[in-house]
């Protein structure tokens, strides 16, 4: 039952990627609490997708440029994590979310697969009789597949993550310390980097750096 | 139109990219206009299934320019170079704003949201609910524009109020990335063991992310791979 929820959830989320309505739930923060949802454990979903929208802060989707797709592949890191940990585990968190981290790469193809398939229902409006109608039996068609195409590609990805974990994480032991570090790391050069779809240290370093003071402030009193 | 607008880029491919999206945003319009004489029709739905693309929030800026043209009875091929103008500054002008402002800038205050220790709904709501406040007013705006100034709108988007919500939208993403690296670093959700690692995480962080922006992002995954294979070695005997 669990996998058809997977399944489900994630071919909504494959479809507000791009094709239909783009409200966003499809970014790594959101889908992976909704994930966690479905565990029961929204909190863990959330850290692992909030890992996940750090990385994607500064990916912008232009044009016909090929991208990763997160969203799904959240999807998929979060369901496996969550399938083979009784409670927060944060080395396997850890190895979670490196698996989504390449999964969004298969996502991504994905979704070029797709796109070339669509390719296939453009209409020719001179060559039938009801151009209109049949466009608009192929958007129809275009957004079943699309949904297909996220579901299935999250719960392949959801059961090699799950496999790979149970698989590799009793023989993986890097302390939680280090692990954690790593994260923060990551988390930091990503952050500083997101500064440069903002316009970059040299227009924004005022406001910037009274961002870092208050950030600071903050810190200190929480 | 407005609600075929939301899924203007389910057919979006490499050949046409957004034309046959498009051309399902104007049905409603064209057979309104058209419906009774078939040939105008095909027609119609021929010229406006040709390629085009531009950000997907702000096609109706387009699409309403495009209908109050046709509805005007407009020289088709005044609305085809219309269409092959606007294209451009479109795209741009939906990526700057939406996806490298608004978006980031949402997604930013959700993790500011995390790391202040808010339950998960909160974070995830307060991020649909921001995020999406501004997605729909540009949607709706964006149709409004359209229709209304028709084939004048690009002139309307020189003015400099789109550049100055540009700035203001960026100025706020920049603060939060400064309001989010201490507490990345400092705060209790990664729970660093000592001020200063968290201190050395910090600084490490933030020089490699101003120094290398976005190129980082390759590098960063590649270092956590690395650490997952130390892992293994250091696997418990």
């Amino acid at each position: 039952m669990i996998w058809l929820q997977i399944a489900l959830l994630a071919g909504v989320i494959g479809l507000d990627s791009t094709a239909f309505p783009q409200i966003m739930i499809s970014r790594p923060i959101v889908a992976g609490a909704l994930t966690g949802l479905l565990f029961g454990r929204p909190t863990e979903g959330l850290m692992l997708g909030a890992l996940l929208e750090v990385f994607h802060l500064a990916t912008l989707p232009i044009g016909a440029a090929r991208y990763p797709e997160a969203g799904t592949a959240n999807v998929s890191g979060v369901a496996a994590y969550l399938f083979v940990t009784p409670a927060l585990d944060v080395p396997a968190l850890f190895l979670a979310g490196v698996f989504a981290l390449a999964w969004e790469r298969i996502a991504g193809g994905s979704v070029v697969v797709l796109r070339r398939a669509n390719e296939r229902l453009i209409v020719d409006a001179q060559a039938v009789a009801d151009p209109a109608r049949l466009i608009e039996r192929r958007h129809m068609l275009a957004l079943v597949l699309d949904f297909g195409r996220g579901a299935v590609v999250t719960v392949v990805g959801a059961l090699a993550g799950a496999a790979l974990l149970l698989a590799f994480t009793p023989f993986w032991a890097l302390p939680e310390t280090v692990v954690r570090s790593a994260i923060a790391v990551a988390t930091t050069t990503l952050l500083a980097a997101a500064l440069s779809v903002f316009g970059g240290w040299q227009e924004r370093k005022r406001i910037f750096l009274l961002g870092l003071l208050s950030g600071t402030l903050l810190a200190l009193i929480a | 139109m407005l609600l075929r607008s939301f899924s203007v880029q389910a057919t979006w491919n490499y050949r046409t990219l957004m034309g046959a999206g498009f051309a399902y945003v104007m049905l409603p319009v064209l057979r309104q206009l058209y419906g009774r004489d078939s040939e105008r029709l095909r027609d119609a739905v021929a010229r406006h299934s040709s390629v085009f693309n531009c950000h997907p929030y702000l096609v109706g800026i387009a699409a309403g320019a495009v209908a109050r043209m046709e509805a005007d009875g407009a020289d088709p091929r005044l609305i085809d170079r219309f269409k092959a103008a606007v294209r451009g500054s479109l795209g741009s002008l939906g990526d700057q704003l939406i996806w490298a402002g608004w978006r980031p800038v949402c997604a930013l205050l959700a993790l500011l949201f995390l790391l202040v220790g808010l339950p998960w709904w909160v974070v995830c709501g307060a991020f649909l609910v921001a995020y999406n406040a501004g997605h729909l007013a540009a949607r709706v705006y964006a149709f409004r524009l359209g229709w209304t100034y028709s084939k004048g709108v690009a002139e309307k988007l020189r003015q400099p109020w789109v550049a100055e919500v540009q700035r203001r939208v960026a100025m706020t993403g920049a603060f939060l990335v400064g309001v989010l690296l201490p507490l990345a670093a400092f705060g209790r959700t990664l729970a660093l063991p000592h001020p200063l690692i968290a201190g050395a995480v910090a600084v490490a962080g933030l020089l490699l992310g101003l120094r290398f922006g976005n190129a980082m992002r390759t590098p960063v995954i590649l270092v956590l791979v690395g650490f997952v294979l130390i892992g293994f070695l250091m696997r418990p005997q």
